[in-house]
């Protein structure tokens, strides 16, 4: 459609200007809320301040690294601490990404079979669970596994004895190293990566570490069956159909021909996962704070810990970047492993846009198909 | 085109954190020194603390309104849910409560410049007991009036006692008549002992048997033979089946596991006589102080009205704290919630008015207290945080970790 | 879609699919057994809820906990903040993020990829990362303790203007053209034409913002301290580190849980049938 010059010209400075103000709200409020406190964090992690007055005041001195080799150097209570609460988390994250994944998978394949009734009773009532809050599900849990509560009372019916659930320190795979006769000995008692001994990494979850993974799993497990059945209605009957004329057996069909197809859906599921788990601190922070024995400690509480309860703001701070490092490299190190179905991007700006760019085609997707359902 | 708007956006990033150091009006500059204009006298005072129950939140909450009444000046409590966090938050945020419980961060709250140093308006300092006075004072000033003090004893529940047919003279006074008494009373359901998993518990056994976490110069002896020999000692008791630690049977503390009958003895100290007039009522007990090991030994706990160097009402809170550390308050304190006033002129009517809590009066004798310097807390918290495993547990080991922990943090 | 052709796999099916329907719903019981059992323990007594904690039944009934927890704690009071909070923080979000989704989405202004850039990059950064950052951030501004520290930050999201975003871009640009024809203004445009037009992904908004902001936990922490700033979270949080003191009190715990639960699952209830499709739509890639 033709246009005058000026009235172009006129319209796109109109734009232009619209543009900035419609997006300006959401500029100052992230970028007040969110970068500049990246910023004066990264200060206070490379300062003394001591949490009095203004970290931008003149008396706080810049103290370099100090404090991130305090935690990284394995030296210490602030070293073990921090190689306690990666160890923790480690497992948390070994242990809840692929069973979540594996359920809420499963879930979402028991769910979308043809014939079956009350499809939609089940998706509710597995994704139900998503919608509470953390604060709700932790009061429920400590109240289901207390000493004498509901689960250890269950397993009493089936002749098991519960173990102590959230006061029961014992990692589960030490206890497996004990029964096997190994013992805190010789060398596997020596102070190894961040200060913590080789019998202390392999103890594995805690007890009561793994309540709270199953208490993960319940909650999220609803989640990722949405994003699972949304992947699998996405892949249509057809190609089920013909595996099955073909007169392969429900796993076959499953493993060649179903599960290559959810390939990008499972990558989506883990990076969530992963990012979701090396971040756990709600429950941690109204359940158990760490105890028992710091085996629920993780760097999401130790930063917060640190800062909010010890005063060492500094040490708080730099606990939480160190998190982000972790985070991103792990999810790189995903992306490694799991392949990726797009080439590979080589800068981060690439690999963000990469990873934005499937993001908004889903998003796409349900937006189209909310349209057509509405 | 993205280059100029890239280092827009750098601009208008410099320029809005530029601009928050100059309106930054959340953080004040630390004053410790004089105290607020008769203007600033009735701004409204918060006394934050950290209660043992409701016998202590209501007892606390009544005195206060009877100042506030008293004084015109509005106050108001606040029971925290998590004391040391929420008096971090506080000092952080510039905003902290006038009036708070100081406990075991008394120095590092006074190293930060946190407290108001009014050691030269309390009126009763001289009336204090020296110890306390120790406890409290930053580079050699009271900063903090200590509000009360407590020693740990030997709880015992008569009926239990009775039941196993005790009586009076087999209270015990050595730890083998300890162990033979917990013998005696642990039956089906019921176990012979308690304690919560802490060293301010245990720590009583490490005094009885002569040691303790620092000696009297000040020097890290957390894995002396005493020691040792403390914790082997419970250790014993755990395995025997004669001792549980209250996490183990499912309780909070000490005082629920004995209020609650899953235990017919606990080590806690007199603040159980609260809990256990207004939440355990049928339950009859008493205390005794605790055996002896190579000789008496028990542990002392303080805490003191700590005021904000950023109150507003620095005046009124002071008056305030007089207000609730005459003599009195602290005994109407002691009654309500068992603690023992920390002046020394309150010591004799208080064992009148509560007989049943003299053995934790007479302890403080030769009570020990708890290492306070800056740095200690986090030895503290990891050395607790083994204790409830020492059943399968090392106890040497546990302690040699804790002697290199509190080397380094005592070094500063 | 062809029909499914009799074979082999047919005639099995219908056993099969009984076993399924049966696994699901054990399944499906474990999943719900553990809502049910709170509710029924908040009726219960305390002696009652730690001796019998499986019991269905509660012996004997008694509404003690909920009366205990109106009277003895600010629960009302943790309401209305909650409701205050999440309402502005749904209003707002709604808002600025519709507002910013057009910008990024129709309008041509210099710099544009830049703050899309900017916000993907904001939206890697893991939320738990900014706890302390923020803390110092709203104590600078002077809105610690406040409402305002409380809601501000929350006021917009990146995810959210990405859904926006994507919403506006798959709506034809010939609606806008008319109207921009006929001489509207930009905002006139995107408030009377294209807003209506975004219903669904609206109300994908309003479910996630109430969700959100209402189970928000992390951030009214660091953003506030005094005790009638609590909102729902920071209240029942705080009671389940024992802030009643003496016992479990387990039922007035559960309680306590179970009612902050009924906004969310009311709003679930009521439009899952939404939250179900827009994740399970059908992909024409």
């Amino acid at each position: 459609m033709a246009q005058p010059t000026s009235t172009r010209r006129g319209s796109a400075n109109r734009q232009g200007l619209a543009g900035w103000l419609f997006v300006a709200p959401v500029i100052v409020i992230l970028g007040v809320f969110m970068l500049v406190p990246i910023l004066m964090a990264v200060w206070v992690s490379v300062s003394d301040w001591s949490g009095n007055g203004s970290p931008l005041a003149s008396g706080v001195n810049f103290v370099g690294a100090k404090n991130y080799e305090a935690i990284l150097g394995g030296r210490g209570l602030t070293g073990q601490n921090f190689g306690l609460a990666i160890r923790n988390n480690l497992y948390y994250v070994l242990f809840v990404v692929p069973l979540q994944t594996i359920i809420s998978l499963f879930l979402a394949v028991m769910v979308t079979r043809k014939a079956l009734k009350a499809k939609g009773f089940f998706r509710t009532a597995f994704y139900f669970p998503s919608v509470t809050s953390s604060v709700a599900i932790t009061v429920l849990w400590l109240f289901l596994f207390n000493t004498s509560g509901v689960i250890n009372k269950a397993l009493a019916a089936a002749s098991i004895k519960g173990p102590n659930w959230f006061n029961e320190p014992a990692g589960v795979l030490g206890m497996l190293w004990t029964k096997l006769g190994m013992s805190e000995t010789g060398a596997l008692a020596q102070p190894g990566l961040f200060g913590i001994s080789t019998w202390q990494w392999i103890q594995g979850p805690s007890v009561a570490m793994v309540a709270f993974i199953l208490m993960a799993i319940f909650t999220t497990s609803g989640t990722f069956m949405l994003l699972f059945i949304a992947a699998l209605q996405a892949i249509g009957d057809e190609t089920e159909e013909a595996a099955m004329i073909d007169g392969a057996t429900a796993w076959q069909r499953f493993r060649y021909v179903t599960a290559p197809m959810l390939r990008p859906t499972i990558y989506t599921v883990v990076t969530l996962g992963l990012i979701g788990t090396w971040q756990v601190f709600d429950q941690i922070a109204i359940g158990s704070k760490g105890d028992p024995a710091k085996t629920t400690v993780t760097p999401a509480f130790l930063s917060y810990q640190s800062a909010f309860v010890d005063l060492a703001w500094g040490r708080g701070a730099a606990i939480a970047f160190v998190l982000f490092g972790i985070i991103v490299a792990m999810s790189i190190l995903q992306r490694f492993i799991l392949g990726n179905a797009d080439a590979t991007a080589s800068t981060r700006q690439e690999r963000k846009l990469d990873a934005a760019a499937r993001h908004l085609a889903r998003e796409k997707r349900e937006a189209e198909s909310s349209r057509g359902a509405a | 085109m993205n280059r100029p708007t890239k280092a827009g956006i750098a601009a208008v990033a410099l320029l809005s954190s530029l601009s928050l150091v100059a309106c930054g009006s959340g953080f004040t500059s630390t004053t410790s020194a004089a105290p607020s204009t008769a203007a600033a006298t009735k701004s409204k005072i918060t006394v934050l603390i950290g209660s043992s129950g409701e016998a202590e939140t209501t007892a606390v909450k009544t005195a206060v309104a009877a100042w506030s009444t008293k004084s015109g000046t509005p106050a108001e409590v606040q029971v925290a849910s998590d004391l040391g966090q929420q008096i971090a938050q506080g000092f952080a945020s510039g905003s902290p409560a006038d009036i708070m419980y100081v406990g075991d961060q008394f120095a590092a709250y006074a190293k930060a410049g946190n407290l108001y140093d009014y050691s030269a308006q309390m009126t009763n300092k001289a009336d204090f007991y020296p110890s306390l006075v120790q406890a409290f004072s930053y580079k050699g000033q009271l900063v903090c009036a200590p509000k009360d003090f407590s020693t740990l004893g030997l709880v015992i529940n008569t009926d239990m006692w009775k039941a196993a047919g005790l009586t009076d003279a087999d209270i015990p006074t050595t730890w083998l008549q300890l162990e033979a008494v917990a013998k005696k009373l642990t039956t089906g359901g019921v176990v012979g002992l308690t304690y919560g998993p802490e060293i301010a518990r245990l720590g009583a056994l490490m005094a009885e048997a002569g040691g303790g976490l620092v000696d009297a110069s000040g020097a890290a002896t957390a894995n002396s033979q005493a020691n040792i020999d403390a914790l082997t000692f419970a250790k014993k008791l755990e395995t025997e089946g004669v001792a549980k630690n209250s996490k183990d049977l499912g309780a909070g503390w000490g005082g629920e596991a004995f209020g609650k009958k899953l235990a017919a003895m606990v080590i806690e100290g007199n603040w159980i006589s609260g809990a256990m007039s207004k939440d355990y009522v049928g339950v009859g007990w008493k205390g005794v102080e605790l055996p002896a090991g190579k000789a008496k030994g028990t542990l002392v706990f303080s805490n003191c009205w700590g005021v904000a160097a950023k109150s507003k009402n620095t005046a009124g809170a002071v008056d305030l704290v007089n207000f609730l550390t005459a003599k009195d308050q602290q005994l109407a304190f002691g009654k309500a919630f068992g603690v023992i006033p920390s002046i020394q002129s309150a010591a004799d009517q208080f064992k009148t008015d509560n007989p049943n809590l003299v053995p934790f009066v007479n302890g403080a004798a030769y009570a020990q207290s708890l290492p306070a310097q800056p740095g200690t807390k986090a030895v503290i918290d990891d050395l607790n945080s083994k204790l409830p495993g020492l059943k399968t547990a090392d106890p040497k080991a546990i302690l040699d970790a804790a002697q290199t922990n509190l080397d380094a943090a005592l070094k500063g | 879609m062809t029909a499914a052709p009799a074979g082999p796999g047919r005639r099995h099916a219908p056993v099969r699919t009984w076993a399924v329907f049966g696994v699901l719903c054990l399944i499906a019981l474990i999943y719900i057994f553990p809502f049910v059992i709170q509710v029924v323990t908040s009726f219960k007594t305390e002696v009652d809820s730690t001796n019998n904690a499986m019991s269905l039944v509660p012996n004997p009934a008694t509404t003690e906990a909920y009366e205990k927890l109106f009277t003895r704690s600010d629960y009302t009071l943790w309401i209305v903040n909650s409701l205050i909070v999440t309402v502005v923080v749904t209003a707002g979000r709604v808002f600025f993020n519709s507002l910013a989704g057009y910008a990024l989405s129709r309008l041509r202004f210099p710099g544009r990829r830049a703050v899309f850039l900017a916000l993907l990059a904001v939206m890697s950064v893991p939320g738990v990362i900014l706890l302390i950052p923020k803390f110092l951030v709203i104590n600078q501004l002077g809105i610690y303790d406040s409402y305002a520290g409380m809601i501000l930050p929350l006021l917009v999201d990146a995810a959210g203007v990405f859904i926006m975003k994507n919403f506006f871009d798959s709506i034809p640009v010939a609606v806008e053209e008319a109207a921009r024809i006929d001489g509207a203004g930009t905002f006139r445009t995107f408030w009377s034409i294209v807003l209506p037009m975004a219903r669904p992904a609206l109300i994908t908004l309003v479910i996630l913002s109430f969700q959100g902001s209402w189970n928000e936990y992390s951030h009214f922490i660091v953003s506030a301290q005094s005790t009638n700033l609590f909102t729902l979270t920071k209240g029942v949080g705080q009671l389940a580190s024992g802030g009643l003191s003496g016992g479990n009190q387990f039922p007035i715990k559960l309680g306590a849980a179970a009612l902050m639960t009924i906004p969310v699952a009311v709003l679930f209830f009521l439009f899952q049938k939404h939250i179900m499709n827009t994740t399970s739509g059908a992909v024409k890639d």
